[in-house]
């Protein structure tokens, strides 16, 4: 009986030591040189793997950095400019501030301003509707409002407004990632500048018809008539296919084209009320 | 023992309303505006521009690439416009809008009813011939013929099969022709035969068609009797199963061949022509007649038998124009329909202008368009049962959800045809064929980025 017990501990102690023998060894022979770096620089990100700078995830993107030599073309939309900071840090090297993003709706057609045409009595997906046809109102651009855009949010910062049927960018949780403008078959939604303390003006609308057929469809709609063009100081709009467009690097937030337009396409939102002067 | 698929099928009732419409003349309207998308492929490039006189028949747009066909005027008139206009799914379509005056032809186009039975010995001529009277196929994939017709080299066509099994519900279009053009088909169906090659043709015509059946045979024998090169041509009734009409079902119904994964017809020997398309060669070769009519069907449960209709229209008719022609849009009815119910597009846009594969104006009312509450797949198999594909579409659906790219290319999702009977068979109401589909774009990019 003690034999047997013996023999026992004695085989088990010995294979025990020879296969860590044989572990060792192979350890040391397929070793994999990582960068400790990686997980450094991975310590510091948000964790969120929802793959708005570009690649698979947290831990790509940790990989990206440490191998790329500058952080020119690495930036993490969920943590901003702070994480980057940080990445920095860990790396020791410079980064340069970008300017935060937000996700915009370009679409205004609501219910009032954009008439239902048809109705549509298919699956509840933007993808499925719009391979069908291009929606249920006049406009063939627009917001097809079945919100894959919600679903695609991994930080729910869209929710659809049942009152005007379309999509809102909740500012202060929206990450910029992209994962809106990816999933939204219309090109809908657009990344832009988020501007000095919220504040920013854009075309609501991505209409390429004609003025006259782009209004019939829509009340909101850019009709492409140039005015705010015109009437902007820094060069900011230019009107290509009927369609204004704001370039958001030159805007510098005068707000003239948005008392010009006559549709009321241009939005300008965040700008503080102004009380009228008491007489 | 009569002939159909081996795989899958469904058996929807068939209900033809208005298979004893003889084919009724529209009359023209006023404009038309006639599109340059007719066509499988590229769009045409228009060759008029706004005041330039047009006949009828007039070369009015040319084609633009190697799959792509000529558009020809509709009518005589005045070009008023060339630019964007919605198409009946409401996106924008380069349209040709003509202000019709009189009714004339440009020259060489034989108008009279007497039948050509003799078929032209220069094979290069009649397929250019073909390809300048702008014909594409009109069984619903608007391909252009000459394309098919020649086949790739290494490759030879052993049957040329004609279709006219009409698999759709309501849709009498084909069958309407059938019994009214049968000798004109026959006469096509040998221009065709011969520029392949010679090899036998079978016109396949479901069973729940006997006088279509007996209108093609007839007509078969007649000109086999009467006129040289009309040998090989035969009629075949097949089993009534939906989708017959589709190009790898009827391949297999009528020779017992399977075309492989991503196969195209001719690597099995088989090219595959609607009955529709066969008269629109006749006209063409024959007759020099561009393909500018084709015949529709105005049908509906809730459409009174009077209003019931097979019309011969021309291109670039409005839809709306049509429906009032045919006694106006019942009040019950809630969705119109250009297509059989199976396979057709809902019309967004009644504005929107006939093309040639234009078959049919459908209404159906509330209850016929509801979708059921969807529940959860609970495997039952039906779908995978009614697949005449082959496929799975429980699980296609499933990856397809999760985005899983590989696993539905490996479950050949590229080889769904959208027929719709996996939807048509579900019991918990899964729209199946809405989420596969886009799939399926999906999947056809990545393997075309790849190339």
């Amino acid at each position: 009986m003690t034999q047997t017990i013996i023999w026992t501990i004695a085989i088990l102690t010995i294979l025990g030591a020879l296969l860590a023998v044989v572990l060792y060894i192979v350890a040391e022979k397929f070793k994999v040189e990582e960068d400790p770096r990686i997980d450094e620089v991975e310590k510091v990100l948000p964790g969120a793997n929802c793959g708005g700078c570009g690649q698979a995830g947290c831990r790509a993107f940790a990989q990206h950095c440490v191998k790329s030599e500058s952080l020119d073309s690495c930036f993490c939309p969920v943590g901003g400019n702070d994480v980057m900071q940080k990445v920095a840090g860990v790396l020791g090297v410079e980064v340069a501030a970008k300017e935060p993003m937000v996700a915009v709706v370009r679409c205004n057609g609501t219910c009032e301003n954009r008439p239902r045409t048809n109705e549509y009595g298919g699956y509840q997906s933007c993808r499925v509707k719009a391979a069908l046809y291009s929606g249920d109102t006049g406009c063939s651009f627009g917001c097809l409002g079945c919100g894959d855009c919600v679903a695609a949010c991994q930080f729910g910062a869209i929710k659809m407004d049942p009152a005007t049927g379309l999509p809102v960018v909740d500012e202060e949780k929206c990450t910029a990632c992209g994962a809106c403008v990816k999933a939204c078959p219309k090109n809908v939604i657009e990344l832009r500048n988020k501007g000095r303390r919220g504040m920013r003006v854009y075309v609501s609308c991505i209409n390429k018809d004609k003025g006259a057929v782009a209004r019939k469809a829509c009340k909101a709609a850019c009709i492409g008539c140039g005015k705010c063009a015109k009437v902007c100081p820094f060069e900011a709009i230019t009107v290509e296919n009927n369609l204004a467009y704001i370039d958001f690097t030159k805007c510098r937030l005068c707000k003239k084209c948005v008392a010009e337009c006559p549709t009321g396409a241009i939005h300008a939102v965040n700008f503080p009320v102004i009380k009228p002067k008491e007489e | 023992m009569m002939k159909t698929f081996s795989i899958g099928g469904i058996h929807p009732n068939d209900s033809k309303i208005s298979k004893d419409c003889p084919i009724e003349v529209l009359p023209v309207p006023s404009k038309v505006y006639i599109s340059v998308a007719q066509h499988l492929g590229a769009p045409a490039t228009p060759v008029v521009k706004a005041g330039d006189q047009v006949k009828v028949g007039q070369v009015i747009a040319e084609p633009a690439g190697f799959i792509s066909a000529y558009v020809h005027s509709s009518v005589s008139g005045t070009v008023k416009s060339v630019g964007p206009r919605k198409d009946l799914a409401g996106n924008n379509v380069t349209h040709i809008e003509i202000d019709v005056e009189g009714d004339e032809w440009v020259e060489g186009v034989d108008l009279t009813d007497t039948l050509v039975t003799e078929i032209p010995e220069d094979d290069k001529a009649t397929l250019e011939k073909i390809k300048m009277c702008g014909v594409v196929g009109l069984g619903g994939a608007t391909f252009p013929a000459h394309v098919k017709l020649c086949p790739p080299p290494g490759s030879k066509a052993e049957c040329l099969i004609l279709n006219g099994a009409e698999c759709e519900p309501y849709l009498t279009s084909d069958y309407r022709i059938m019994i009214e053009r049968s000798r004109e088909i026959v006469v096509g169906a040998a221009i065709m035969k011969k520029v392949l090659g010679g090899c036998p043709a079978v016109i396949g015509i479901e069973e729940n068609k006997p006088e279509a059946i007996k209108a093609m045979s007839e007509a078969v024998a007649e000109l086999q009797a009467t006129a040289k090169g009309y040998e090989g041509i035969s009629v075949m009734s097949l089993k009534k199963k939906y989708p017959q009409g589709g190009e790898k079902q009827l391949i297999d119904a009528v020779m017992g061949r399977q075309v492989k994964s991503g196969g195209l017809p001719i690597s099995v020997g088989a090219v595959v022509q609607n009955v529709a398309t066969s008269l629109a060669v006749y006209e063409a070769v024959q007759k020099n007649i561009p393909l500018i009519t084709n015949v529709m069907t105005v049908t509906g449960d809730c459409l009174p038998m009077e209003n019931q209709h097979n019309y011969k229209f021309r291109i670039g008719m409005p839809l709306s124009y049509i429906a009032e022609e045919a006694g106006g849009i019942p009040e019950d009815a809630v969705k119109v329909i250009s297509g059989g119910p199976m396979m057709g597009k809902a019309i967004a846009n009644l504005e929107a202008t006939t093309v040639k594969g234009s078959s049919s104006l459908l209404y159906l009312t509330a209850e016929q368009t509801v979708r059921g509450v969807e529940s959860a797949c609970i495997r039952c198999g039906k779908c995978a049962e009614a697949c005449p594909m082959g496929l799975e579409p429980f699980l296609l659906n499933r990856y397809a959800r999760n985005n899983m790219m590989d696993e539905l290319e490996e479950n050949a999702v590229q080889d769904c045809i959208e027929c719709g009977c996996c939807l048509y068979s579900c019991p918990a109401n899964i729209p199946l064929l809405d989420i596969i589909r886009i799939a399926k774009g999906d999947v056809i990019r990545i393997i075309r980025t790849r190339k």
